[in-house]
């Protein structure tokens, strides 16, 4: 497989990898927890570097998620506590697990040299550097086929949870009249968006991710009225992204991630204002078709009298 | 007191939220087949009673028991309506899928929602009056409307015993009316309903029996021998509402 191929398609799997759980993010209403989650990671990273030494390796994904988790389970256990409202428990917790991190970075932490700027917008192009080889043919990123990985447990999560998560995330309340153990499924979801946010952490860093784990799915919640049509509109748009990211990023010379991102957000303004003028034109038509049938009427009893 | 069966039942049940007590040894009894009221002014607990009846909410003390069961026992026998402040209403889901969803409950993980239920779903609809809304986006509709649908899917459970918080709460009066005609179908059928309510003036119109609360119970049993006028004034304790209602009936 060539190098640009690789590229390509491992930045359509990492926006669709991040870009499924980010559906149901965003219904939760979760976006920030997340942005903290992918702060809170980054000194779980740098240990698990430092143990494993290999970025792509699943025992790193898996332990430093955990330290996502903490973000998670922290802010569940402050919030309950009574002690602080809103999203201040959240504001407490990720930055100083993001700061330690930083702290281990700039200190070269057990000889760990990760670059600051890569841990946060990552490197695509680097992060598909390394090949895959079956039989001394080259299959394209190693990376590649960790994300692929990644994607197909995201997808059969949502799969097989995917009506507990629906009516957790719509009316916890009935989904726990029903019996679903909402909190063990919450839990769960989230150490699955911690994994993901690690393991994307390669190609877009800890600043990024977020980018692709919301916009999609916000831009698809504009328009969508059924949760089946959110997720393929989530798929396509994330899909879309990854391509125009790509091709900005080489014509202009520039980095993956931050194309998309930067495409992302644009696609949103632009759907956003789409969406908005339609409902106008709607509404006014209504109103036109309204008055016609009020000035009908008028004439017609006018013209009785 | 009385030889009916109890649908369901609380005995000693205190809430308190944060150090503020709510509910304080609450002792409520519904029989089998009532149309229960519960009134009383705001912050009397009376959302939270039922809530920490299901275990939406953690009691400090005391428990509930459904049909003389724990309530993980008899969840399907147990509907539940929320109050429309608690509904995400941006959530992509039109009408008939959220009609669909009180059929989740028995189809368990595996099983997906197919024909038949599709079919329950919509005939609940009908009897809701809003069987021509079916494939609106839930946000789309009115606050009638909207109740409608709820109640559609608790319809959808088919349980025995339903519990709804505040269902006439900023709704249209032909809403209201296909509600009140809905019960009285339900009741009718040998149903038993807790409804929280606040507007006293039309309690007794569907209810044949009548808590009034206020942190405790104040009173409970049979609507016109409990829903009197000193009773009332002791939950509302001289509050602007209930002393407008008590002047207006005289």
């Amino acid at each position: 497989m060539s190098y640009i191929l690789g590229v390509v398609l491992l930045a359509c799997t990492t926006a669709l990898t991040c870009a499924l759980p980010g559906v149901f993010v965003v219904l939760r209403k979760h976006s920030m927890i997340v942005d903290g989650i992918s702060h809170a990671v980054l000194p779980g990273i740098i240990i698990g570097f430092a143990i494993v030494g290999d970025l792509d390796s699943p025992v790193l994904i898996l332990g430093a998620a955990v330290t996502g988790l903490l973000v998670v389970l922290g802010n569940e256990w402050l919030t309950e506590t009574g002690l602080l409202a809103g999203d201040a428990p959240q504001g407490l917790i990720f930055p100083s697990l993001f700061a330690v991190g930083i702290l281990m970075v700039s200190m070269d932490f057990q000889h760990v040299h990760l670059d600051t700027h890569v841990a946060l917008v990552g490197d695509m192009n680097l992060a598909a550097v390394i090949p895959l080889t079956v039989g001394g043919v080259n299959i394209g990123p190693e990376y590649l086929y960790v994300m692929l990985g990644l994607l197909l447990l995201n997808a059969g999560f949502i799969a097989v949870f995917s009506r507990a998560l629906k009516i957790t995330t719509f009316a916890r309340q009935f989904a726990e009249i029903l019996g679903i153990r909402t909190r063990l499924l919450n839990t769960a979801f989230m150490f699955l968006v911690s994994v993901t946010v690690v393991a994307a952490f390669n190609a877009v860093g800890a600043i990024l991710v977020i980018s692709l784990l919301v916009v999609p799915a916000a831009t698809a919640q504009l328009i969508s009225t059924r949760l089946s049509v959110m997720f393929a509109l989530t798929a396509a748009i994330a899909i879309i992204g990854a391509l125009a990211g790509f091709w900005i990023a080489y014509v202009l010379d520039t980095g993956t991630s931050a194309a998309m991102a930067v495409f992302y957000g644009v696609l949103f303004v632009a759907v956003a204002v789409a969406e908005r003028t339609a409902t106008r034109l709607r509404r006014n038509r209504h109103q036109d078709v309204k008055s016609e049938e009020t000035s009908a009427t008028l004439v017609r009893s006018a013209s009785v009298r | 007191m009385t030889s009916t069966p109890l649908a369901c039942e609380s005995q000693d049940l205190s809430v308190v939220y944060r150090d503020e007590p709510v509910l304080r040894h609450v002792n409520f009894r519904v029989p089998t087949g009532s149309v229960m009221g519960i009134v009383g002014p705001n912050g009397a607990g009376k959302s939270t009673l039922i809530k920490a009846m299901l275990g939406l909410v953690k009691p400090l003390t005391g428990h509930a028991t459904f049909f003389g069961q724990p309530f993980g026992d008899v969840r399907k026998r147990v509907g539940y309506m929320p109050q429309s402040a608690s509904v995400d209403w941006d959530f992509p889901t039109t009408v008939i899928d959220l009609a669909v969803m009180g059929t989740y409950g028995e189809l368990g993980w595996i099983r997906r929602p197919g024909k038949a239920e599709r079919a329950r779903a919509m005939a609940a609809l009908e009897m809701t009056g809003m069987q021509d809304f079916a494939s609106r986006q839930i946000g789309e509709l009115s606050g009638g409307q909207r109740q409608r649908a709820f109640l559609a899917r608790a319809l959808v459970q088919a349980p025995d015993l339903y519990f709804m918080d505040e269902p006439f709460q900023g709704i249209d009066a032909k809403s209201q009316q296909a509600m009140i005609e809905v019960l009285k179908d339900l009741s009718a059928q040998g149903k038993t309903i807790v409804i929280v309510h606040h507007h006293l003036a039309s309690v007794l119109d569907f209810c044949d029996h009548v808590t009034l609360l206020n942190k405790r119970i104040i009173a409970s049993g049979p609507g016109p021998e409990t829903f009197t006028k000193d009773n009332i004034r002791m939950a509302y304790e001289a509050s602007d509402g209930a002393e407008a209602f008590l002047a207006e009936a005289g």
